[in-house]
Parts: C-alpha cells; sequence; structure tokens
C-alpha cells in the first residue's frame, strides 16, 4: 500500500515533524527567559526551575532525537521482516534504573530547596494582614507590628482596600522579612505575586502565611490566581516595594489620614531612629 | 449527530433506528458510544473556539465576565466527562470482545444501560445555559464555597456527573468481568492485547474512584440544597475537605482519560514497525504502577493551600515520572530495529508519544513544589494539561479512529486527508498550546476572562488563538475524509494493516457475534503467528 | 491470574464475580463518607462543634441516645444471622428452611429501619446544624437507603423462593442478597461505633 511514490513525501513528513519539534525547542529555550524573581525566596525556586528545565530538555533532547532517528534509520525499505526481538532483562531494568534516578535527584533538590523557602521568619518580622474578597483585596498594617522600625507603644491598624476597578496597592519595605497572613471570609481566593515565583490561597475557616525578603524595589503587579467567580480577574493589585524610609513615610501619611493625629506621632516617631 | 451515516448490518425487521435504540450488541454500543463523544468533542471544541476568541486581545469583551465563566467550565466538563472519559468505553466496548476472542461483553443489556446513561447526563449538563443563573461555572473542579453560590445550574451539572460516574462505575465492572472471565481458549492475562490491559487498569480506577466522586458530589448537592455544613467552617466544616474528596477521585481521572490511549498507541507501533511491543511485561506493570500510584498523588493538586504534607505529596508525585518513562522506552525500543512505515494511524501515534513525551517533562514543573508555587493556576498548567490530554489523548483517538475505521465501518478512510489532517492538527496543537508555557511563566492566571493591556500577554494569545482555529480546520479534512468513506462500498479485507491481534481475524465488520472461528492463541500476537507459522522466529 | 480455558469457568459465576465488584464500588462509596466524616471530625476544634446563640436558642443540642441505636444493632446483626442461615438451608436444598430465614431477615430488616426513622423524630438537631448534624444525616440517611435498597432485594427474593425457583444449585440471588445484606450490616457497625461510641 505504502509505495515508492509515497516515500518522498513521508520523508517531507518526518522533516515537518522534526523541524516542528526543533522548532519547539528553539522557542522553548529562547523565551524561557523567564523566572527571575525579586525575592530570596523567589531566587531558591529560580534555581530550581533551571535546574528542572535543563534536566527536562535533556531528556526531550535525548529521547526526541532517538525518536526521529528511529523513524528515519528504520524507515521500511523493503518486505523484509525485522528481527523479533521483545526486551530482556538488562534493557528493562535499565528503563526502570534511569527514570528512577532522575526523579530521586530532582525530588531531593526540590526538598532541599522546599526546607530553605520555608524557613520561618523571626518574630519582629513586619506583617501584613491580607484579605481576599469578592472580588478585591484589603492589605492592613498594624502600626506595633511594623518590623525593624517599629513603636512597641504605637496603636490602631491602617488599610488600604481595593475595588476590581481600582487596583490596591501592598507597600512593602525592600531588604527584610515581611510576614504575609492570609485570610478570606467568602470563597477562596490566591495570593499570587509574579514575582515572588509564589502563591498561596486565601481559605475560609483558616489563616495561612508565608514569609519573603524582597531585594528589589518597584512596582510590581499581582492578581488573585484562584478562581473566585464572576470577576475574578480583575483581581489585581500591585506590589510596591520601597526603601524603609519611603515605607515609614508611607505608614506616617497613611496613619495621618486614617487614624487621625494622635496615631501620626507614634506612627512619624519611628521614623527618627 | 447519531443519525448520519449508520453502517447497516443485518437491517431487514424492524426499522435501523429502532434496531440502534434498542441494540445490546458491544460493536453497536460501542459505534453510539463514538458518535456520542465525538459530537461533544465537537461541542467542547466550539467552546473551546468562544474561550479563545474571547482571549486572543488585552481587555475584550466578546463575551461577558460571568459567561466566561460558564464557557470555560464547561469547555472543560464537556471535553472529560463527556468526551475524553466515554470515548475510551466505546473503543473498549467495540474492541475489547472483539479482542478476547468473546461473541459480546459480560452484560450486554447493563452495557446498553451505561450507555443510555450519557445522553440525559449531557443534555442535562447543557440544560444549564437555558435555566436562570447560567450554566455550572465554577471550573470542572466546582470548588468550594464557590460552588455554593452559583445558581440551579450547578445543581443540574452535579447531578448530570454523578449520572454520568454511576454509568462509567458500572461499565468498569462489565469491563472487567469481560475480561477476566470470558477471554478465547489460549489467551492468558498476559497474552492479552496491550489495549484490553489498560482499559483493565481503567476500569478498575473508575470502580474504585468514581464512587468518591459520587460522594463528594453528593455532599456538595446538601451543602447547596439542605442547609449542609460539609465545606461551610461556620459549622465546623472545613473548605479544603472538597479538594481532598475531589482529587481523590479526579487524579485517579486523569489516569482514566489517559490510559487506554497509551493501550492504542501500543497496538499502533508494533504493527507499523512489524515488531513486537518491546517490553510488553514492563509495560502491563507500568500500567498498574501508575494506576497505583495515581491513589496517592491526589494532593498534588492542592500544594498551595498550606495544608498538605508536601514532601509526601511531591515525593509520589515524582515517583508516578518512573512508569511514566518506562513507557517511553517501550515505545522508543518498538520503533527500534523495526521497519517502519508512515499510514495515518502511525503518524498519530508518533504524535502522541512526542507530545506526551512534552506534556510528562512540563508536569515535573508541578511535582518540584517550590516551582509548583510559582507555576500552579497559572497558564502552564493549562498547557500541561492539553499537552497529554489532547496530544496525548486526543492523538490517540484519532489514531485509533484511523486504525480501526476499516475494522468499525469496512472502509479506509483516504490517506493523503488523513496526513493533512495530522499536520495540520499537530502544528495547530504546537501553535495553539506551546505559547501557554510562557503565558503561565509571564504570570497569567488561568481561568481569568480578560487581561489587561499592560500585562503584555497579547501577543502569545492572539498565537494561540490561531493555533486553536488551525485545530479546527484541521477538522475539516477529517470530516470530508469520512464522508468520502462512506460513499465507497465496504470493500475492506479482514486485515488490511497485517496486525496481530484477534479483531482482525475476522470480517470488516465482524459478523453478529464476531466469529466463525478463532486462531490458536499462543502469544499476545496471534495473528501474527498464523502469518509466520512456517517461518522461524526468536522470540 | 493466568487461567486457562474458555468463557464461563468453573467457580463463580459473571454475575456474581460483577455483583462483587459492584459491592467494591459501593465501599468506596462510603469510604468516601466516612472519609469525610474524620477529616472534619479530626479538624474540628471541639466535638461535637459548638453551637451560635441562635441554636441554642432553638433548642438545638448535639447529643445521640446509645439505647435504641444499640438495640437496632442487636436486630440488624441478628438479620445477618437469619440471612445466612437462609443460604446454609437452600445450600442443603432445604426450601422450606430458606423461607423461613428469608422472612426473617426482611422483618427484622423493617424493624430496623422503623426503629431508625423513630430515631430520627426524637433528635434535636437537624441537617444543617454544624458539621455534625450533617454528617450524621447523611451517613444514616446513606445508610437507612441501602437497608432499604437491601430489604427490596429480599423480598424480591422472598417472591422468588415462593414460587420454587431456587434450588441446592441454583440460588445465585440468595447468595447475593445476602452478601448485600451482610455489607449493609458491616457498614452499619462501623456507623454505630464512630457515631454513637467514639466519643
Ligand atoms: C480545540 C482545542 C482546545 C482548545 C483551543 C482549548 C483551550 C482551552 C483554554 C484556553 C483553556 C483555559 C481556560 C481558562 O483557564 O480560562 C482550557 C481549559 C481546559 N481544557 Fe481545553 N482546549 C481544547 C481542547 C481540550 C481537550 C481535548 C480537553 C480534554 C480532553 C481539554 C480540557 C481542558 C481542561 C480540563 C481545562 C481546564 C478548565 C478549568 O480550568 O476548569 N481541552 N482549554
Ligand atoms: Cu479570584
Ligand atoms: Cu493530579
Amino acid at each position: 500500500m505504502l509505495g515508492m511514490p509515497l516515500r518522498r513525501r513521508l520523508r517531507l513528513l518526518v522533516a515537518t515533524v522534526t523541524a516542528a519539534l526543533l522548532a519547539l525547542l528553539a522557542t522553548g529555550t529562547a523565551s524561557a527567559i523567564q523566572p527571575g524573581g525579586i525575592t530570596d525566596e523567589a531566587r531558591l525556586m529560580n534555581d530550581l526551575f533551571w535546574i528542572v528545565t535543563i534536566a527536562g530538555l535533556i531528556v526531550f533532547g535525548l529521547v526526541g532525537a532517538a525518536l526521529v532517528y528511529a523513524m528515519i534509520r528504520y524507515r521500511r525499505q523493503n518486505d523484509e521482516l525485522p528481527p523479533q526481538f521483545h526486551g530482556g532483562g538488562k534493557i528493562e531494568a535499565a528503563m526502570v534504573g534511569v527514570p528512577v534516578l532522575i526523579v530521586i535527584g530532582l525530588f531531593t533538590i526540590s526538598m532541599i530547596i522546599l526546607v530553605q523557602i520555608d524557613d520561618k521568619a523571626e518574630d519582629e518580622a513586619l506583617t501584613i494582614d491580607v484579605t481576599g474578597f469578592q472580588f478585591s483585596w484589603q492589605f492592613a498594617y498594624n502600626l506595633n507590628d511594623l518590623g525593624t522600625n517599629t513603636d512597641p507603644n504605637a496603636e490602631g491598624t491602617i488599610a488600604v482596600i481595593g475595588t476590581p476597578a481600582n487596583d490596591p496597592i501592598l507597600y512593602m519595605p525592600v531588604d527584610e522579612p515581611v510576614e504575609f497572613l492570609l485570610k478570606s471570609n467568602d470563597v477562596i481566593h490566591s495570593f499570587y505575586v509574579k514575582d515572588f515565583l509564589y502563591k498561596l490561597d486565601l481559605i475560609p475557616g483558616r489563616v495561612n502565611s508565608f514569609t519573603v525578603t524582597a531585594r528589589e524595589t518597584g512596582d510590581f503587579s499581582a492578581q488573585c490566581a484562584e478562581l473566585c467567580g464572576t470577576n475574578h480577574a480583575l483581581m489585581r493589585f500591585i506590589v510596591r516595594v520601597v526603601e524603609r524610609d519611603e515605607f515609614d513615610a508611607w505608614v506616617a501619611a497613611e496613619a495621618a489620614r486614617q487614624l487621625g493625629d494622635g496615631a501620626l506621632v507614634s506612627a512619624s516617631g519611628t521614623q527618627g531612629d | 449527530m447519531a443519525t448520519v451515516a449508520v453502517p447497516q448490518l443485518s437491517g431487514y425487521h424492524r426499522p435501523a433506528v429502532l434496531d440502534w435504540i434498542m441494540t445490546v450488541d458491544h460493536k453497536r454500543l460501542g459505534i453510539l458510544y463514538l458518535y456520542f463523544t465525538l459530537f461533544f468533542f465537537a461541542v467542547g471544541g466550539i467552546l473551546a473556539l468562544l474561550v479563545r476568541t474571547q482571549l486572543a486581545v488585552a481587555d475584550n469583551s466578546f463575551v461577558g465576565n460571568d459567561a466566561y465563566n460558564q464557557i470555560f467550565t464547561m469547555h472543560a466538563s464537556a471535553m472529560l466527562f463527556l468526551f475524553i472519559i466515554p470515548v475510551w468505553a466505546g473503543f473498549g466496548n467495540y474492541l475489547v470482545p472483539l479482542q478476547i476472542g468473546a461473541a459480546d461483553m459480560a452484560f450486554p443489556r447493563i452495557n446498553a444501560l451505561s450507555f443510555w446513561m450519557l445522553p440525559p447526563a449531557g443534555i442535562l449538563m447543557f440544560a444549564g445555559f437555558i435555566v436562570d443563573g447560567g450554566a455550572a461555572d465554577g471550573g470542572w473542579t466546582a470548588y468550594s464555597p464557590l460552588a455554593q453560590q452559583t445558581g440551579v445550574g450547578m445543581d443540574m451539572w452535579i447531578i448530570a456527573v454523578i449520572v454520568l460516574g454511576m454509568s462509567s462505575t458500572i461499565g468498569a465492572a462489565n469491563f472487567l468481568v469481560t475480561m477476566f472471565r470470558m477471554r478465547a481458549p489460549g489467551m492468558t492475562m498476559f497474552r492479552m492485547p496491550i489495549f484490553c490491559w489498560t482499559m483493565l487498569v481503567t476500569a478498575l480506577l473508575q470502580l474504585l474512584a468514581t464512587p468518591v466522586l459520587a460522594a463528594a458530589l453528593v455532599m456538595l448537592f446538601i451543602d447547596r440544597n439542605y442547609g449542609g455544613q460539609f465545606f461551610d467552617p461556620n459549622g465546623g466544616g472545613n473548605v479544603v475537605l472538597w479538594q481532598n474528596v475531589f482529587w481523590f477521585y479526579s487524579h485517579p481521572a486523569v489516569y482514566i482519560m489517559i490510559l487506554p490511549g497509551m493501550g492504542i498507541v501500543s497496538e499502533i507501533l508494533p504493527v507499523f514497525s512489524r515488531k513486537p511491543l518491546f517490553g510488553y511485561k514492563a509495560f502491563v506493570f507500568a500500567t498498574i504502577g501508575i494506576g497505583g500510584l495515581g491513589f496517592s498523588v491526589w494532593a498534588h493538586h492542592m500544594f498551595t493551600t498550606g495544608s498538605v504534607l508536601l514532601p509526601f505529596f511531591g515525593f509520589m508525585t515524582f515517583m508516578i515520572g518512573v512508569p511514566t518513562g518506562v513507557k517511553i522506552f517501550n515505545w522508543l525500543g518498538t520503533l527500534w530495529g523495526g521497519s517502519i512505515s508512515f499510514p495515518t494511524p502511525m503518524l498519530f501515534a508518533i504524535g502522541f508519544v512526542s507530545m506526551f513525551l512534552i506534556g510528562g517533562i512540563n508536569g515535573t514543573y508541578s511535582a518540584a513544589v517550590p516551582v509548583d508555587f510559582a507555576l500552579h493556576d497559572t497558564y502552564f498548567v493549562v498547557a500541561h494539561i492539553h499537552y497529554v490530554l489532547f496530544g496525548g489523548s486526543v492523538f490517540a483517538v484519532f489514531g485509533g479512529l484511523y486504525y480501526w475505521f476499516p475494522k468499525i465501518w469496512g472502509r479506509q478512510l483516504n490517506e493523503r486527508l488523513g496526513k493533512l489532517h495530522f499536520v495540520l492538527m499537530f502544528v495547530g496543537f504546537n501553535v495553539a498550546f506551546f505559547p501557554m508555557h510562557m503565558l503561565g511563566l509571564d504570570g497569567m492566571p488561568r481561568r481569568i476572562a480578560v487581561y489587561a493591556d499592560s500585562a503584555g500577554w497579547e501577543a502569545l494569545n492572539m498565537l494561540s488563538t490561531g493555533g486553536a482555529f488551525l485545530i479546527a480546520v484541521s477538522m475539516i479534512p477529517f470530516l470530508i475524509a469520512v464522508v468520502m468513506a462512506f460513499m465507497r462500498p465496504k470493500d475492506q479485507p479482514d486485515d488490511p494493516w497485517e496486525a496481530n491481534t484477534l479483531e482482525w481475524a475476522t470480517t470488516s465488520p465482524p459478523p453478529d457475534y464476531n466469529f466463525d472461528s478463532l486462531p490458536p492463541v499462543r502469544s499476545e500476537r496471534p495473528l501474527f503467528d498464523a502469518r509466520h507459522s512456517g517461518e522461524e522466529q526468536g522470540h | 491470574m493466568a487461567a486457562h480455558g474458555t468463557a464461563e469457568r468453573q467457580g463463580m459465576t459473571n454475575s456474581m464475580l460483577g455483583f462483587i465488584l459492584f459491592l467494591a464500588s459501593e465501599v468506596m462509596f462510603f469510604g468516601g463518607l466516612f472519609a469525610a466524616y474524620f477529616i472534619a471530625r479530626a479538624d474540628a476544634p471541639a466535638w461535637p462543634p459548638p453551637l451560635t446563640p441562635e441554636q441554642i436558642a432553638e433548642g438545638v443540642h448535639l447529643e445521640l441516645e446509645v439505647l435504641l441505636p444499640a438495640i437496632s444493632t442487636g436486630i440488624l446483626v441478628l438479620s445477618s444471622v437469619t440471612m445466612q442461615y437462609a443460604v446454609w438451608q437452600i445450600q442443603k436444598g432445604n426450601q422450606g428452611g430458606m423461607l423461613w430465614g428469608l422472612f426473617i431477615s426482611l422483618a427484622l430488616g423493617i424493624v430496623f429501619l422503623a426503629a431508625q426513622l423513630y430515631d430520627y423524630t426524637q433528635l434535636h438537631f437537624r441537617a444543617d446544624d454544624t458539621i455534625y448534624g450533617t454528617t450524621f444525616y447523611t451517613l444514616t440517611g446513606f445508610h437507612g437507603a441501602h437497608v432499604a435498597g437491601g430489604a427490596l432485594f429480599i423480598a424480591v427474593v422472598t417472591v422468588r423462593a415462593l414460587g420454587g425457583q431456587f434450588t441446592a444449585e441454583n440460588h445465585e440471588a440468595v447468595e447475593a442478597s445476602s452478601m448485600y445484606w451482610h455489607f449493609v450490616d458491616v457498614v452499619w457497625i462501623a456507623l454505630f461505633t464512630v457515631l454513637y461510641i467514639i466519643k
């Protein structure tokens, strides 16, 4: 049924498939300039990402090459029956052994990194209370839990509340650990900051927390990553990482605005230290 | 759909339509399953095109946010529950009795019942679009408490999924009894065709996992309608409970959706390489291993809930990579040293292997727990889902259709059109889904109806939408080939491919009760043995 | 596993194997409900969970009387014994003995159901009163439905037995109904233990 005239077309087809796979590989490597991340934790994850990527590319390259090679080298040339081997002991042992080694290796590395990321921050870390709701965010700061410059006598909390049309801005200082406490009272949301390379769910009935130390200042866009209803796509926010004194100034201004002058005194009092 | 081109088997008494409705014959039921599921593949595909159209440009308002949530939820629900899971029951129905040399399934009437549960469930699920509040819109995962907020369409969805689950549970029992008890003389378990083995493990998973989904759905239904507090923290309930129970089913379900596809590919590759499957037993054990491990990895969908044992589930998830890797070796080893020809079924089979390879590799990202923190619920995962379910399962469906078409309908699908179909689909698929990796890495969450221009995701999304439409275009040569085939007489010989398994030992299409006589079964390739009984072949 | 031979092999029939597989799926269904109960209970700060003032004002209290269900448990276990008696009798070809066994089992099953319904009326909480009420009614409700199904099964078998359809060689339906009945019984014992006994 597959006479000579088809040969050429077949070869063309093999070539198309090969080219497509190679093109994939190329775009894959070229545009996977991705992860990066701006926190200590993200940098660890970035390392792991590249380890997995390199392992994946090696596997893909080897298997893909073998596949293409087999398709060309062993294409049907005559009607003879090829040797009928069914496989056997040693090769089959290798079939199991190689994946086991790869898998154990990757698992070990990812657990080492997981342990490092999970290192809990000291109690003094600045704490931000994040509440997700349909469909925006509230970021609350307790004035006596502001990290390095905390005034233990300060009282009150300040909060930033967004709307679907108006993305709230989450202020945080650079170069110090910040702890996030995540809560929700309606449905599940997920706090996802791409440049943290991290997300964690906000689940009604429980409080989740994580800690990061940002190393770069700037505005980073972020959004909810767990389907939460109609306007899930609009549950965006901005993470603004700033120098410590800028952060303190912002806190002082917000405290004055939200709590009146009394709070302003103690909040701005921390600034001088 | 089910009324077009109904092949005439022996219709001389009742009207043909009635014959089809009343049938308990496994071959006819198999064909009905195929029609039904391909119809919903088309429906799910149209919904996918709506999704891709909405996402083609930033800040689009082609469909509203509410409608979008319904559309992608129903896209996934149709593709999973009404297409891919029952399509294997279709292939299985047609092929398992033939491949093991039996006259029918163990329980023909229960078999008919399994099939006839599907259409009402499909209609019920889609009727959600016309009721107040619209169709289910909480994603196919129906996470609670969100799934408590939506309208009656959600209840219809729940009932439909329960009914579909019952259908596949009793279908599974039927397959198991058929394979355990009705094999031809000489066909030991380890001589069963590999497709049967994958159906066997799939049936076991369905039998044991689907009832747990039913339990979860019942709880959700009680919470929604009778004031239940299962998933309500205010009454002492537990939100994450839903996810635990749901994924306890749905991870095994992932293998329910792919294992028979692996089986089909493992039938096709040996035939067109003219070699036995490399490492038959290793393949069988790997299949069983995937099935077993499948029950211990459910929480890898919940790494970001902050409430799972990360090391354990990370480890088990990686372990699944081992049997999966074994299979890749099985397929490579089968090609290696063969005499390979490339008719359309073979192209789809090789397409499967290459795309499934990518689907396996991008899956390891999510097994590496810290990387999953970044990629979970982004478009990277959407890419992964589709490399496995489309690049994997759907390619296997089409490979199987081209391969068994001569057997089922007695006619060949045109080769040129088939190859065109393959090339368009292969290219379209990769254009549609490969960019999603980059979108995910760039932080685009899944299940969002709109994205801002400033996010910078437009170019890749546009590319992806183009690919999706190319996939749609690829269906045109396929449909033409089908129509052309049905315009020709049934002229196919018993065994047009020089195949290995018993279904090719009878006429195309097979007569009622399948076989007049069976060749002796002395290996997993009885037809190969029959063809080459004179020659001496090293085994 | 590697059995040779043709279609219907010696030993169990296809229908029996199919029925056992069906029971396996039933076990998984209840397994799912039980798992939910255990997860909820393990996660709850207190068990039974605290009530709201409104619930207390309405007179809700989350308590279960053990006496009546304990008697019910005895009844159900006894009915399993009589059911097994029916099977043994027909295995020996004794149709009369089987009929007695079936009748008594059916009667005991109905008594169990009646007792359960009565018990429901005596409780001071509903399905929407915390996860406690929800799990209680879901578990016992689904079990009760299965008891009713099993009783129906036995009733059908009894009618067939009255028509003299079973012999020492041919009495699969009797065995199947008894297996189902034992399954329902075992589920109840598990339910009784976790809901009423473990505090
Ligand atoms: C015509 C080809 C297809 C296209 C263009 C397509 C496109 C998409 C897109 C864009 C999404 C993401 C929606 C969102 O997150 O907002 C999606 C989700 C999904 N698709 Fe497809 N798809 C196709 C075929 C399939 C097939 C064949 C299957 C399964 C057999 C499938 C299963 C799924 C699943 C499970 C989801 C996840 C839905 C969710 O998040 O709840 N798709 N699809
Ligand atoms: Cu959201
Ligand atoms: Cu999974």
